[in-house]
């Protein structure tokens, strides 16, 4: 029996033939089918950044026909102007609340909805109903909830005997406050339950079993078991909710714009408010690179973490 | 290869379908007025006769009223401006440094206009010299009442402020869940018209013409803690803008508010009564700090803005003979009065001079003043802080000195960076 030659060199190679080979072909594939994609984030995304950071330079107001250069004095402008650092602070505020908010509840219900009960398929379906709303009809319809003269919630309250006057909700600044942020949680709720959901459907049943004939209670069963079992997902809810979050701005416009006076002006609308109220697209854009720049750590963290998963 | 030329051939067909859209029209027209469900086919009627008049056809280009200024904001920026645009007569300065904004003194002449115009009118298109717009409607923003609210509160149309407070509270507790005065307290634009008036009637000012912030004054305090009353004593409510108080006022839950004459064609619409809420429809002095004082009122207009490559045109352009026609005897003696408003040529006030509910507008409103904050070039900047401010102390969020002082600190620094109109 001939012994099999192993020496690659002894076979012929075909002069076509690069050092790269299948990998590369496989590369070229893949960067072409990202090419439509990446073709779309810079012609929506990436240019309009650019030239607003580009015009965070200039000043340009409505009564100039061409931006000025001012370099960075539109910055230094914003470093001593309240309206702006109170917009980081209403920010702040209304993340945290939307965030923790969505986060509890969103649980919470995904907790219920892993319950083996009869009609729980039809009510999981009923829950996304939020999610799939457009978020400006879900904010005129918290709206008239809130509405201080035809509002669901006066009505009901003057029924019960709890108020003798209709309550105007959405003009104290923490009514209006709570206006926005319940609606941002009833919006995200269905996102954050079906991340859980498909986190729990991975849950070893015989380890809570066990856990339960070892005497472990509810409370003690979701701090040692199901909480832990649901860290990767937890982490990854709370940085797209705190992302989400920073960049709302259509709920809260449609609901309050801002107001009353400056009470739920975020970022989003204060950038808005400076371009399309007071016309200076100047400060508005340097507005808009500060609050990318708050967007940066969640979103460097989420990246990460998706590398790393991937790896 | 078969499949291929079939392609081209549909890409042709609908380029010259598309090319054939984009030729169709001669001009352009931007207007809120075409955007008010109540007002579409008025403004649709004056297109089309137009049309009729000149065979020249006119793209409409509606635009919810909140939206124009942004609107012509963004073209302006990116070259897509219409050819014609209605405008409200505040929103003049802030676009009079725009180059293709036509001087129509160049185009009809200085004396024709003069001529043509009532004085009044043609002044809310005139900046420095410079005829920025053609009046389109005009009148004056004041104190409207539903009549039928204010017999069944037994009350009589009040002529001081102290006899208008109490027919607000005969208002208050003759009609139940009603807003007996229908104050703006939500939308800053609306705030200030209404702050505006009442710190006139206490004696106070704005801005002098000089361009100083002069509101810091007791005059301005006492309209300021005036507002504020109102609010404590539920003779006004939180979350009102103009539209509110024209649904309230239609509805009978309201008695008083501030609006222009045209209030009249959104009331016969709200109220689902047409002309026959006419006879609930009174137009009335603003209410007087003492017996014997001036009535005030706000000069108020829409406009006609012409926008041409590099600010020039000629009479014989498809937009400037839109604008005759618009200003023409024809249409000025009738849309006008479909809008509820004054005509804007002298031929016209004449010819109508005999509408009893115009009649009673003007003698109701009188002499109104110029708006002392919309001739300024920042006139955005500062509305937004007077109905901020106004709105924080009528929401109790500060006190009537905290919001007064903080107005005219606000105030003094944005006029320290603006340049006069024009």
């Amino acid at each position: 029996m001939a012994a099999i030659d192993t020496k690659l060199s002894h076979y012929p190679v075909s002069p076509r033939a690069s050092r790269r080979g299948l990998k590369a072909g496989q590369s070229r594939i893949g960067l072409l089918m990202l090419l439509p994609a990446a073709i779309a984030f810079a012609a929506i995304i990436l240019y309009p950044f650019l030239q607003a950071l580009g015009l965070s330079l200039y000043q340009y107001t409505v009564e100039m026909m061409s931006p000025q250069w001012t370099g960075l004095s539109n910055f230094g402008r914003l470093l001593g102007d309240r309206a702006v650092w109170g917009s980081f602070a209403t920010t702040a505020i209304y993340v945290t609340l939307t965030t923790l908010g969505t986060l509890v509840l969103g649980l919470g219900w995904a907790l219920l909805m892993n319950q083996p009960f009869r009609g729980r398929g039809v009510l999981r379906s009923l829950s996304l109903l939020p999610w799939v709303l457009p978020s400006t009809v879900s904010a005129f319809i918290w709206g008239w909830i809130f509405n201080s003269r035809y509002g669901v919630l006066n009505a009901l309250l003057l029924q019960m005997g709890l108020i003798e006057y209709p309550q105007a909700w959405l003009s104290t600044p923490q009514g209006a406050m709570l206006a926005v942020v319940m609606t941002k949680i009833w919006l995200s709720i269905p996102l954050f339950m079906a991340f859980f959901l498909a986190g729990l459907q991975n849950l070893d049943r015989e380890q809570i079993d066990a856990a339960r004939v070892d005497g472990a209670g509810n409370w003690a069963i979701l701090r040692d078991h199901i909480l832990p079992h649901l860290r990767p997902v937890l982490i990854i809810v709370v940085v797209l909710g705190v992302i989400g979050n920073l960049q709302q701005f259509d709920t809260i416009y449609a609901l309050t714009g801002g107001g009353p006076v400056r009470a739920t002006a975020v970022l989003s609308v204060e950038v808005y408010r400076r371009a399309f109220e007071q016309w200076d697209i100047g400060i508005a854009s340097a507005i808009g690179v500060l609050w990318v720049a708050t967007l940066l750590p969640p979103a460097f963290l989420y990246l990460r973490m998706l590398i790393k998963g991937n790896n | 290869m078969r499949l291929l030329s079939r392609i081209m051939s549909t890409v042709a067909i609908v380029g010259v379908m598309g090319l054939g859209t984009a030729q169709a029209q001669d001009l352009s027209f931007m207007s809120f007025t075409y955007a008010e469900e109540a007002n579409t086919a008025t403004v649709q009627a004056l297109l089309d006769g137009f049309n009729e008049a000149e065979s020249l056809s006119v793209e409409p280009l509606g635009f919810a009223w909140g939206d124009m200024q942004r609107n012509i904001f963004l073209r302006a920026r990116s070259n897509t401006l219409p050819d014609v645009a209605q405008l409200s007569e505040r929103w003049l300065p802030t676009f009079a440094n725009l180059d293709s904004l036509v001087d129509l003194n160049t185009v009809y002449g200085q004396e024709t206009l003069e001529a043509t115009f009532a004085p009044d009118a043609l002044a809310m298109g005139n900046i420095d010299g410079r005829q920025l717009a053609l009046p389109l409607i005009s009148g004056s923003i004041g104190l409207v009442a539903n009549k039928a609210v204010l017999e069944e509160a037994g009350v009589e149309a009040p002529t001081t402020l102290a006899e208008f407070k109490e027919a607000l509270i005969a208002v208050r507790d003759a009609v139940p869940n009603s807003v007996p005065y229908s104050m703006a307290t939500k939308n800053n634009g609306s705030i200030l018209i209404d702050f505006m008036i009442w710190n006139w009637v206490h004696g106070g000012s704005i801005i002098d013409a000089e361009g100083n912030a002069v509101v810091d004054s007791a005059e301005s305090r006492a309209a300021l803690q005036f507002m504020v009353d109102l609010m404590n004593e539920r003779l006004a409510a939180p979350e009102i803008d103009r539209p509110d108080s024209r649904r309230l006022l239609a509805q009978g839950a309201s008695a008083f508010y501030f609006d222009a004459p045209q209030t009249r064609t959104f009331l016969r619409d709200f109220s689902g009564q047409g002309e026959a809420f006419d006879v609930n429809v009174l137009p009335l002095r603003t209410p007087v700090l003492n017996e014997g004082d001036a009535s005030t009122s706000v000069q108020w207009g829409h406009l006609l803005v012409q926008f041409a490559p590099g600010g020039t045109a000629s009479a014989e352009d498809p937009a400037d003979k839109f604008l005759s026609y618009l200003t023409s005897d024809a249409v000025q003696t009738d849309f006008p009065l479909k809008m509820s408003a004054l005509p804007v040529t002298n031929s016209a006030r004449a010819a109508v001079a005999d509408d009893a509910y115009l009649t009673a507008w003007a003698e109701a409103t009188g002499a109104s003043r110029t708006n002392e904050v919309g001739i300024w070039s920042n006139a955005a900047d500062m509305t937004t802080i007077i109905g901020e401010e106004v709105q924080g102390a009528l929401l109790g969020q500060k006190s009537v000195d905290d919001a007064i002082a903080a107005m005219q600190a606000r105030l003094t620094e944005s006029m320290a960076n603006a340049t006069p109109a024009g």
